[in-house]
């Protein structure tokens, strides 16, 4: 009776996980198969082929997108991270004229749907000569409010007594927020860079405003444009072009996945 | 030349005033302990002088020099915290070295002064261990022993034990006094504990809304508290207050409440005025109880003595605690008894309250016929 439980248990768990993993490995599969075998829900391709990546790669910069979101999505990853750190623990734990202004100012932020700001924003990139640049795509990224306020919460649990040893150990500010508070915070560090990272990796509207030049296309700009635009030809290259986008955040994922479980569970400093 | 000293200090949080006009002088070598309750004022005064809390007016000095506006890295001070303040990410050795390193001290100077906390606190074993894997005293030790590496001119302690269990409190309190009186380096700990105050402190600074009640050695302000609060405050269990009035009988000043009368020395009514309501304190180990089977006491009311019925006894062991209803009167007293003859609950027992042991207190608290020791 027990064993028969168990068995229904895992019955069900399995085609839970069935029903979520296999759109996706069947996207994956799928890019190694030639046309014909496109529409067949085999997983396992029979005529094995890179036809569909190379076909990708010959006919649009996909090399030089991947190249371009590494490097837009990193930069804002790590500058989200910094400058985002600094403001949280400035909010957090040093007394100034106006905290609390700051506090309210940074939470009114997140009110503001993003949609409302595209329009201004873009004018000021025209304004400013940006259009065409690297700097269209990451400048207006590199603070975020909720990293701001998911850091400066975090910060807000580390003891006092902590920055008092530090600061009588002659250490600046700077140096205890990255010599004492960054090694504390890792799990809201990773948190917070695993959704800035995929949020600008992900990021398709704002590009197309602002990049016209192929060569400074973003990934998922460059496969929107030659996916909906018809470039792709056939459905094995539009979904090998997805396969490049997707991959780099699974594994980002999977690489600090721990963490990030970690900081899902809400755990706050031990010992 | 006094180590330390603070000239007029006051700290303002806004509009609250939390030190007011602070003086004090602290002597090189001396371990001088602020003692108060929650409130009083005690670790603000630690932190503007380790410069974690500015000086909103005032001076403070470390041996002559000013160090008001010094940054806390500048003032030659170390830290012990109430809970350790150790990095959790390092090893005891790193926790241990950091100040030294940043204070770009030669690799060889560091490691032989860290081996020597270590040895003289017992972490060797433990130098590369993190803070999580150490019991509450080791970690204690660890942050000691991160002050004394740094051989500053004064240490300050801010309530250092009162996240340890009472045992291991004992042991590290003769721990710390030990270790003050082999380094003779000028120390300022805070506590809300008066015992160990008392243990500990070469001078007591009583405490109380930022204001300095007594100051001085901590027999005399166990013998001569200045005020009621301060009376009140050190010792063990607590004294005795009884509220009452002072009058000329026979040539005597004599304390009268109801349920009992007590004939007090002169010297101590000597600025009394002789119709003001005042407090009359007694320490619960200076009363003498005397069972009233032993006893036979003509008159209850007689000078000196009184009786009380018995409402509980606390059992501590070497001692007693008893608890008594003044007859004749509403207040609740305690004595300190020995263990041979304890009385029972409900027992009717006689009290001798010995005149020179006597604190009188005016309505405003300050003790009566002294004068000598204001602060």
């Amino acid at each position: 009776m027990k064993l028969l439980r168990r068995i229904a248990l895992y019955a069900g768990l399995t085609v839970a996980a069935i029903t979520f993993i296999y759109p996706f490995l069947w996207m994956a599969s799928s890019t190694f198969k030639p046309p014909v075998e496109v529409g067949s829900l085999a997983l396992i391709p029979h005529d094995f082929t890179l036809d569909n990546y190379r076909t990708m790669w010959a006919r649009a910069p996909f090399g030089r997108a991947l190249v371009n979101s590494t490097f837009v999505a990193t930069t804002i990853t790590l500058a989200v991270l910094v400058f985002g750190s600094m403001t949280a623990y400035a909010m957090a734990r040093l007394n100034f004229r106006g905290r609390p202004a700051l506090n309210a100012a940074t939470i009114a932020v997140l009110m503001v749907p993003g949609q409302l700001t595209l329009i201004p924003l873009y004018t000021l990139i025209v304004q400013l000569g940006w259009v065409d640049t690297y700097a269209a795509l990451i400048v207006p990224y590199l603070f975020n409010a909720t990293a701001i306020l998911m850091l400066r919460q975090f910060f807000l649990q580390i003891p006092q007594s902590l920055i008092d040893s530090a600061r009588m150990d002659g250490m600046s500010e700077p140096r205890i927020l990255f010599t004492i508070f960054w090694p504390l915070s890792k799990p809201v560090l990773s948190i917070v860079a695993i959704f800035t990272f995929m949020g600008a990796w992900n990021e398709v509207l704002w590009p197309l405003l602002v990049v016209r030049e192929q060569n400074l296309m973003t990934l998922p700009q460059l496969l929107t444009v030659f996916a909906l635009g018809g470039g792709a030809g056939s459905v094995g290259v539009s979904l090998a072009s997805a396969m490049v986008l997707v991959v780099p955040v699974v594994a980002a994922y999977a690489f600090l996945q721990r963490n990030f479980i970690e900081s899902m569970a809400g755990s706050g400093i031990k010992g | 030349m006094p180590s330390v000293t603070f000239e007029h200090v006051t700290k303002r949080f806004g509009d609250a005033t939390v030190i007011e006009d602070f003086d004090l002088q602290v002597a090189d070598g001396e371990l001088l302990v602020l003692v108060g309750g929650s409130g009083s004022g005690k670790s603000t005064i630690l932190r503007m002088l380790a410069g974690l809390e500015t000086v909103t007016s005032g001076r403070i000095r470390i041996d002559d020099r000013d160090v008001t506006d010094l940054a806390p890295r500048d003032r030659d001070v170390a830290m012990v915290f109430q809970d350790y303040g150790l990095y959790p990410h390092m090893t005891v050795r790193d926790n241990l070295s950091l100040g030294l390193r940043l204070r770009k001290i030669p690799r060889h100077e560091i490691d032989r002064r860290v081996a020597w906390a270590a040895g003289m606190l017992g972490l060797e074993p433990l130098l590369d261990r993190k803070p999580k894997q150490l019991s509450g005293g080791q970690r204690q030790r660890v942050a000691m022993g991160r002050a004394m590496v740094r051989e500053p001119k004064v240490f300050l302690f801010d309530e250092p034990l009162s996240n340890l269990d009472a045992g291991l409190r004992a042991q590290m309190r003769i721990e710390i006094g030990g270790l003050q009186r082999r380094l003779k380096t000028t120390t300022i700990y805070v506590t809300h504990d008066q015992v160990e105050a008392m243990t500990l402190g070469d001078r007591i600074v009583v405490l109380a809304d930022g204001r300095i009640q007594q100051i001085g050695r901590p027999i005399d302000l166990y013998r001569a508290p200045i005020n009621r609060f301060v009376a009140g405050f050190i010792g063990t269990p607590p004294m005795n207050f009884v509220e009452g009035t002072l009058r000329e009988s026979i040539g005597q000043a004599v304390f009268i409440t109801e349920g009992m009368s007590i004939g007090v020395p002169r010297e101590k009514t000597l600025t009394a005025n002789p119709t003001q309501s005042l407090t009359l304190g007694i320490r619960p180990e200076d009363l003498r109880v005397e069972s009233s089977a032993a006893q036979s006491v003509d008159d209850g009311s007689s000078a000196g003595v009184l009786r009380g019925r018995v409402v509980l006894v606390e059992r501590l062991g070497g001692t007693s605690h008893v608890h008594f209803d003044v007859a004749g009167g509403g207040s609740r007293m305690m004595a300190s008894v020995s263990n041979d003859r304890l009385p029972s609950v409900g027992e009717t027992i006689v009290v001798r309250v010995p005149p020179e042991r006597v604190h009188l207190f005016g309505a405003d608290g300050r003790a009566i016929g002294r004068t000598a020791e204001i602060v």
